[in-house]
């Protein structure tokens, strides 16, 4: 499909220096942060401005090559990987920030930049951009919108959508197009930013993005509770939030991720629980105060054991231990089946003891952590892919829990998206007639389905 | 499966190799993927690379070697990684079974095997290539590389270092006894590393006179040799590096510390159990040997305890600004961060600032920069950024290797900052 003459085109367009093609520069390109999906591509391209990604798309087009968008590929769901071969079209050096505008807070950048050297810059100018997935120290902002990315901060600020005011959108012919504006208000026409906002890099390639951005909070408290039963802990965060108190992160982990924390927390306490919460207030100081007193107060009637963290340095340690579960679990075995599922806050403890229920009848080990006070889950389920016997019993746990996400009023995927990693379930967790415009408009958008294929929906043998 | 013979190293390493689980953690701060922003360049692709040179997938190509030596070996990934990956480790190990399987390339394999080894023959060839320095190339005053990679530097635009008129060997006694009237507290032994010898021995003397004044007899062992950083880290030559190893060990026998002037130096010589050890014996020789290596900041704050009125300025930097760049091997691989910054703060007769990014890789990293010297620059820019930055009059380190780079960096960019060692502020 792909061929010399391609090559050299592609050199042509964006510069021998920013097409890679040798053996170790394509496997490298051949993964993302999932354990089991790798697909070679057949190039590399870096371009490094809309214009080159527009000859890209071009040739792409007329020649029907598949082209991959990925920018850092730390996302967790396969869709950074080309599983069709082709182009892998790398924005990691567009990593310019064209503008932070501190009286209209918003910022103008090009999507290679990697979020945490944006989260750096705005912070030297008392201002933060509040989605924040745990992948931050890799993942570039034309992925975090494309995947409408969130994080812990999403119970308090939302998801990556409430912060896009504008992008700038390479199609699939090559054409460029602008959408939205400078301004938090737009109400010109459909919202069509929002249409590649997630959009999995399936409908257009995000050149350059106009984000909101909000006043870096003046304070902050970070709040721990060790606490002995899953439904507890539901019934803690369930109380928290009725009290008018609205934390800008509620996160849980289990007691897979104590190791973590020992010697933070006593181990005598740790023993004898199953779940750590950590909690964090921010806003005026006066207000982090008073708003973490009530939060101890609360916990403290559950609790084996309330912290308050005294200092940056005492709560870091603390987010560092959340922040390493991932990992963490993931070392603990061969392979792991990590999901993504969100349900109604009030149904986190009926959701946590089903799916414990569930693992126990496949006899498979399981883990929780997530953002549990906006309802959104990650159960990991240990395995490896090298016993069939067994890691086909946990794909059937898995199954089974996202069943019992969507019974309880959840949905498939909160946050990581669909790619090629839940693909399978979007037939049971989306309105066939949904779906159905979906393809609708990646016809009208990208009728050659040269970007990202194989990607969100299952392709039937008449797509391909 | 091909791997356990031909892959005898990184097998050693394969729990690290199995923990990572690419979450993208080591990517934002690792200095090369800043550069490049490829993902070849960090450390999970490293590892991915290593996972399919394992399985057969990929071979020991020219690619592949290029992949491996690209690379600071700064250890910022290792600090940051949530599962704990020691990616430095595996890219050392990898780079053995590939100079086991290939070689080492001209004219590497002769400075490595033959020169690096022989402590006289290598003072010799230096002298007489210090001779040659005059004729072919300009002598800038201050800019100064690497010398274990001298041959290799030779037309590659960077300037040549001045070699001293007279090595620190040729300059003082093996035994440095403190001046009459001050007791002996201790003993030690003076890991000299090839740049004090060669061509700071100035800082040498310095060193063995600030520790005498203080009641340390200084040994300066005659059969003490290169580290083998350059050998068996750079290179991944791990014969010739267990050789070096063996004979330092011997130079050091009976000595209580072995003080050392250079991070790299340091660091080198205490992994040696780690990656040279190839029976219990050597093992258990190298780890005692590891125990006894002090950094010399870590020396005179952590076991003489000096108070600040011990260290002197020196007349000609009293009242100015002083910046400290830690080296890599210094802060992240010995964990020496507070004991020079304790030092600098003490003094009343300088004014210490912290520079933005301080224990951010200078981008040395010794064969590196002979194998990537764009690169190589472009990192020491931001370094050179940092230090500029801080309106300093002075930027001191512990590690001779940085302070070439920062000498080259900071007169590439003009800017007015002198470095120099720690040690050589004082009298």
């Amino acid at each position: 499909m792909i061929n010399s003459k391609h090559i050299d085109k592609l050199r042509r367009i964006v510069g021998k220096e920013n097409v890679l093609s040798t053996q170790e520069e394509l496997l490298a390109y051949s993964y993302d942060a999932t354990n089991l999906w790798r697909s070679l591509p057949d190039v590399v391209v870096l371009p490094t401005s809309a214009r080159e990604i527009s000859a890209i798309l071009k040739l792409a087009n007329e020649s029907g090559i598949p082209v991959t968008p990925r920018g850092g590929g730390t996302n967790v769901s396969g869709g950074s990987i080309p599983i069709k071969g082709g182009i892998v079209l790398c924005t990691t050096r567009m990593d310019r920030i064209i503008e932070i505008n501190k009286a209209n807070l918003d910022a103008i950048v090009e999507p290679g930049v990697i979020l945490q050297d944006l989260q750096e810059a705005l912070a030297k100018e008392g201002l933060f951009f509040p989605p924040d997935p745990q992948s931050a120290a890799g993942c570039t902002m034309g992925g975090v919108v494309a995947e409408n990315s969130g994080g812990p901060s999403c119970l308090k600020y939302g998801v990556a959508k409430q912060y896009v005011l504008g992008l700038e959108v390479v199609l699939a012919d090559g054409s460029i197009m602008k959408l939205g504006g400078l301004t938090p208000k737009n109400r010109t026409g459909y919202e069509l930013a929002m249409l590649f906002t997630g959009s999995e890099g399936t409908l257009g390639i995000i050149s350059k993005l106009t984000l909101r951005l909000l006043p870096s909070p003046k304070a902050s408290k970070t709040i721990v509770a060790v606490i002995s039963d899953v439904a507890v802990a539901g019934e803690t965060v369930t109380e928290i939030i009725a009290s008018s108190v609205l934390p800008s992160k509620v996160e849980f982990v289990d007691n897979w991720t104590f190791e973590k924390f020992r010697g933070l927390l006593p181990d005598a306490i740790l023993d004898k629980s199953q779940v750590i919460l950590l909690i964090q207030v921010d806003g005026l100081p006066a207000t982090v105060d008073a708003e973490a007193r009530q939060v101890v107060d609360i916990c403290k009637s559950r609790a084996g054991e309330v912290r308050v963290a005294q200092d940056q340095a005492e709560a870091d340690r603390y987010w560092q231990a959340r922040s390493a579960h991932f990992s963490d679990i993931s070392s603990r075995t061969h392979t792991i089946v990590n999901e993504d599922v969100s349900v109604p806050r009030d149904k986190i403890a009926d959701f946590i003891r089903l799916s414990q229920e569930s693992a126990k009848k496949y006899d498979v080990p399981i883990s929780f952590a997530g953002h549990v006070g906006d309802g959104n889950f990650h159960p990991v389920v240990l395995t490896d892919n090298r016993n069939e016997e067994h890691y086909n019993r946990s794909l059937k746990c898995v199954e089974e829990i996202i069943e019992i996400a969507l019974s309880l009023g959840g949905v498939l995927s909160g946050e990581h998206g669909i790619g090629l990693e839940k693909q399978r379930f979007l037939k049971k967790a989306m309105d066939p007639l949904a779906i159905d415009i979906m393809k609708k408009i990646k016809d009208v958008l990208d009728p050659n389905h040269i970007l990202n294929p194989g990607k969100i929906w299952e392709e039937t043998s008449d797509e391909e | 499966m091909k791997s356990s013979p031909v892959f005898e190293q990184i097998d050693r390493f394969k729990e690290d190799l199995d923990k990572c689980t690419k979450c993208g953690f080591c990517m934002s701060s690792c200095p090369v993927y800043q550069e490049e922003r490829i993902e070849s360049s960090v450390a999970r692709g490293k590892i991915m690379l290593i996972r399919a040179l394992l399985d057969g997938e990929l071979g020991l190509t020219d690619g592949m070697a290029e992949q491996l030596n690209r690379c600071t070996l700064c250890m910022t990934c290792a600090v940051n990684c949530p599962a704990g990956t020691h990616v430095p480790s595996v890219i050392t190990a990898a780079r053995a079974d590939k100079v086991k399987q290939r070689g080492l390339p001209f004219p590497y394999g002769i400075i490595y095997r033959w020169l690096l080894p022989r402590r006289r023959l290598f003072g010799w060839v230096v002298r007489l290539a210090s001779w040659f320095q005059g004729i072919f190339l300009p002598k800038t005053e201050g800019t100064i590389r690497h010398l274990s990679f001298f041959l290799a530097a030779l037309g590659r635009g960077r300037h040549i270092p001045q070699i001293a008129p007279k090595f620190l060997r040729q300059s003082v006694p093996e035994i440095n006894n403190p001046p009459d009237g001050v007791a002996v507290k201790c003993t030690v032994g003076y890991f000299t590393g090839c740049m004090t010898d060669f061509v700071f021995p100035d800082l040498g003397i310095k060193i063995i006179n600030f520790l005498t004044r203080n009641g340390v007899k200084v040994v300066v062992p005659r059969g003490q040799g290169c580290c083998g950083a350059p050998v068996f880290l750079g290179a991944g030559d791990f014969d010739t590096g267990r050789k070096m190893a063996d004979s330092n060990v011997r130079a050091f026998k009976d000595l209580d510390y072995i003080i050392t002037d250079c991070a790299t130096c340091a660091s080198a010589m205490k992994d040696y159990a780690k990656f040279l050890a190839d029976n219990e014996e050597r093992k258990q020789e190298y780890t005692e040997f590891a125990g006894k290596i002090k950094d010399i900041t870590e020396f005179l704050v952590d076991i003489l305890q000096l108070p600040p009125s011990a260290y002197k300025v020196a007349p000609e930097f009293k009242g100015k600004t002083v910046t400290w760049h830690e080296p890599c091997h210094l802060g992240r691989y010995l964990g020496v961060k507070e004991q020079p910054r304790k030092i600098l703060k003490s003094i009343p007769d300088i004014n210490f600032v912290e520079m933005p990014d301080a224990d951010r890789c200078c981008g040395m990293a010794g064969t590196f920069s002979i194998y990537f010297y764009e690169l190589s620059k472009k990192i020491a820019d931001k370094k050179v950024a940092s230090i500029e930055s801080t309106g300093a009059d002075i930027v001191v380190t512990d590690c001779p290797g940085c302070q070439i780079q920062l000498i080259d960096s900071t007169t590439r960019h003009g800017a007015p900052q002198k470095v120099m060692h720690i040690m050589e502020l004082f009298e």
